[in-house]
């Protein structure tokens, strides 16, 4: 029964992220709060979830280029990891998301070149006004399954292979979640370098970092 | 030759333009999805008349690409042309024109800037210790005010506008709100990477080589940009497979 | 030398190349080659809209011909578009882009056009026009945007990577 939910969520997920309003619902960031909920682990979820947000950040749909999906990435990451102990839980659930997050995004291409045969292929029996309309909510469907199907595959093998490694993980959890921000900050990176540089842009960054580093202090 | 398009059709056809990505395809990009959408006003233009909506659904089809958000401009324009009955091929030359500004405007806009800009800032929300929950929905809604807001000005500037939408886009000039909004995302990413090296959970905790490591990570993304995405991603990915045998090998 | 990259890309300045490889690349102009938008203003007007307050100009192939070799010395940092493969063709004859790099973008499904990648689809004229373009001396690449995969000519006309 939970696997099935949790199907149902990552197939309602993916949909937003391209086929369904993109209220961007589907950033990890909002899908590790929702999926922690749903598996009842809701701090984990948060923390996956803005740790892929970091990864994320710099990689986006333009002009149909493939895109890791970080939806089903997320969903996955969190479900996989309901349950398990041993600091390797959120490194390994980390590294799950990135692959699976690939892995959707190839599903993703694979569904639009289905979609180019589905969106050509005219029956002559049918009204212009039906096929329009009928081809455009196929290819809905089609992705609301990928979705699932995605998710639901990851999951369960995420959950197998979670429980069996999670233990032998080698580091703390200061030093997992050092590793997991290292790579973080290669896309804070690449976005300050998108938003001018830092030469450009020095002044305001350095006044936030400030403000962050004093932030975190007070609070 | 003038129609009036019902305002019931011009509602529907924006709640439409929310599934205009539903069927994205390498063949039309979003031509199938921009004559879904068109469908409620093109009824409303042709009273229902099926054999007469075959042909401009069938021109609606053909290969459209552009922002999501910005293609209710596109969707309001070229009603507005259909409506004042011009040619098939100036509806055609304008959507091709579109397509390419309207894509770029609206990735630099959303994808690149409103979208990273508002997330940096629910991230450092989130290290700074605050619920998850909480950083979820000033996420959410914070994005999607912006959001919704530039879907509905898009699509009534289109249908008012039609062609000469460009010269509207022009004035409001939707570069120079990028450039702003640009300044803002890098406060709110300095406010991040302060918080990430100042926090409990965040670097500080982690000791001093991770931070170190953090910083060349950095400084790669700064030097290298998106040619260094994918390496990274692919080196924490190996990390990890190569930490996990160690541990269970040990 | 100034021209940071050469690409065929059918919808021109678009969101790949203004944020892809606009920021990755931070060029000061785009040089737009195409015989027909040199001549239609309301056009130009649009994908002036999309190049982010870049400046952008139009200029047919033969003019660009006369121009490359100023354009490569200037300190101004150039992007050059065509929408076709051919126009690129044209700007290689005689040798003038010998040992240029040319990067293939978007060209989108039509009659008679063949898929290669999912971003580009070829008709047989297109890969004559690439054979040229490696006969005067250019090295063809495709990629869609710097962080995805680079699928050199061989690869490409074998039809592989159909899934990246």
């Amino acid at each position: 029964m939970e696997i099935f939910l949790i199907g149902v969520l990552g197939g309602l997920l993916a949909l937003d992220a391209t086929s369904v309003g993109q209220f961007m619902i589907s950033r990890p960031l909002v899908v590790g709060v929702l999926a922690g909920v749903v598996v009842d682990q809701p701090l984990l979820g948060a923390t996956i979830g803005a740790i892929l947000e970091l990864y994320l950040l710099v990689s986006f749909p333009a002009g149909g280029s493939q895109f890791p999906e970080g939806a089903t990435a997320t969903v996955v990451a969190v479900a996989s990891s309901a349950g398990v102990t041993g600091s390797g839980v959120l490194p390994l659930a980390i590294g799950l998301g990135l692959v699976w997050g690939q892995l959707g995004g190839v599903s993703v291409t694979l569904l639009r070149q289905a979609n180019s045969k589905i969106v050509e292929e005219r029956r002559d029996t049918v009204s212009g006004v039906s096929w329009v309309v009928r081809r455009h909510l196929s290819a809905i469907a089609l992705d609301f399954f990928r979705g699932c199907l995605v998710t639901v595959s990851g999951v369960v093998l995420g959950r197998v292979g979670l429980q069996a490694l999670s233990a032998s993980w080698p580091l703390e959890v200061p030093s997992s979640i050092g590793l997991l921000l290292v790579g973080g900050s290669v896309s804070a990176g690449i976005f300050l370098r998108d938003l001018g540089g830092f030469r450009q842009r020095r002044t305001l960054f350095v006044v936030g970092m400030a403000l962050g580093i004093i932030g975190s202090r007070v609070l | 030759m003038r129609t009036r398009i019902k305002s019931g059709a011009l509602t529907a056809v924006f709640m439409r333009s929310f599934l205009v990505q539903g069927s994205w395809n390498y063949h039309t990009m979003l031509g199938s999805g921009f004559a879904f959408a068109m469908l409620p006003g093109l009824r409303s233009l042709y009273q229902d008349d099926e054999d007469k909506l075959e042909e401009p659904l069938e021109r609606h089809s053909e290969h459209f690409n552009a922002h999501p958000y910005l293609t209710g401009i596109a969707l309001g324009a070229s009603l507005r042309l259909e409506a004042d009955g011009a040619g098939a091929e100036t509806v055609r030359s304008f959507k091709t024109a579109v397509r390419g500004p309207l894509g770029s405007l609206g990735d630099s806009l959303v994808w690149a800037t409103w979208l990273p800009g508002i997330s940096v800032l629910a991230l450092a929300i989130y290290w700074l210790g605050l619920p998850g929950s909480w950083s979820a929905l000033v996420f959410l809604l914070v994005f999607n005010a912006g959001h919704l807001g530039l879907r509905i000005w898009g699509f009534r500037v289109g249908y008012s506008e039609g062609r000469d939408v460009g010269r509207k886009l022009k004035v409001v000039d939707l570069s120079g709100l990028t450039a702003r909004l640009r300044r803002v995302a890098v406060l709110f990413l300095g406010l991040l990477v302060g918080v990430l090296l100042g926090a409990e959970g965040g670097l500080a905790s982690a000791g001093l080589l991770w931070g170190l490591l953090s910083v060349a990570g950095f400084a790669v993304g700064l030097l290298a940009g998106h040619y260094a995405w994918r390496p990274a991603a692919t080196t924490l990915v190996v990390s990890i497979v190569l930490l996990t045998t160690w541990g269970l090998l040990r | 030398m100034s021209i940071v990259l050469f690409r065929v890309d059918e919808r021109l300045l678009h969101g790949q190349v203004v944020i892809g490889w606009g920021n990755q690349l931070r060029p000061d102009r785009y040089l737009v080659v195409d015989e027909k938008l040199t001549v239609s203003g309301w056009e130009q007007d649009l994908y002036r809209l999309g190049a982010a307050g870049t400046e952008v100009q139009f200029v047919t192939p033969r003019v660009a011909r006369e121009k490359l070799d100023f354009w490569r010395l200037d300190a101004t940092r150039s992007i050059l578009l065509t929408k076709e493969i051919s126009a690129m063709g044209c700007l290689a004859e005689g040798g003038l882009l010998a040992g240029e790099k040319v990067n293939l973008g978007g060209i989108h499904h039509g009659p008679g056009r063949a898929e290669f990648l999912t971003y580009l689809h070829l008709t047989e004229d297109d890969i004559s026009e690439l054979e040229k373009l490696e006969a005067e001396g250019v090295e063809v690449t495709a990629r869609d945007l710097p962080d995805t995969h680079r699928v050199n000519m061989k690869t490409l006309l074998k039809g592989k990577w159909k899934y990246s």
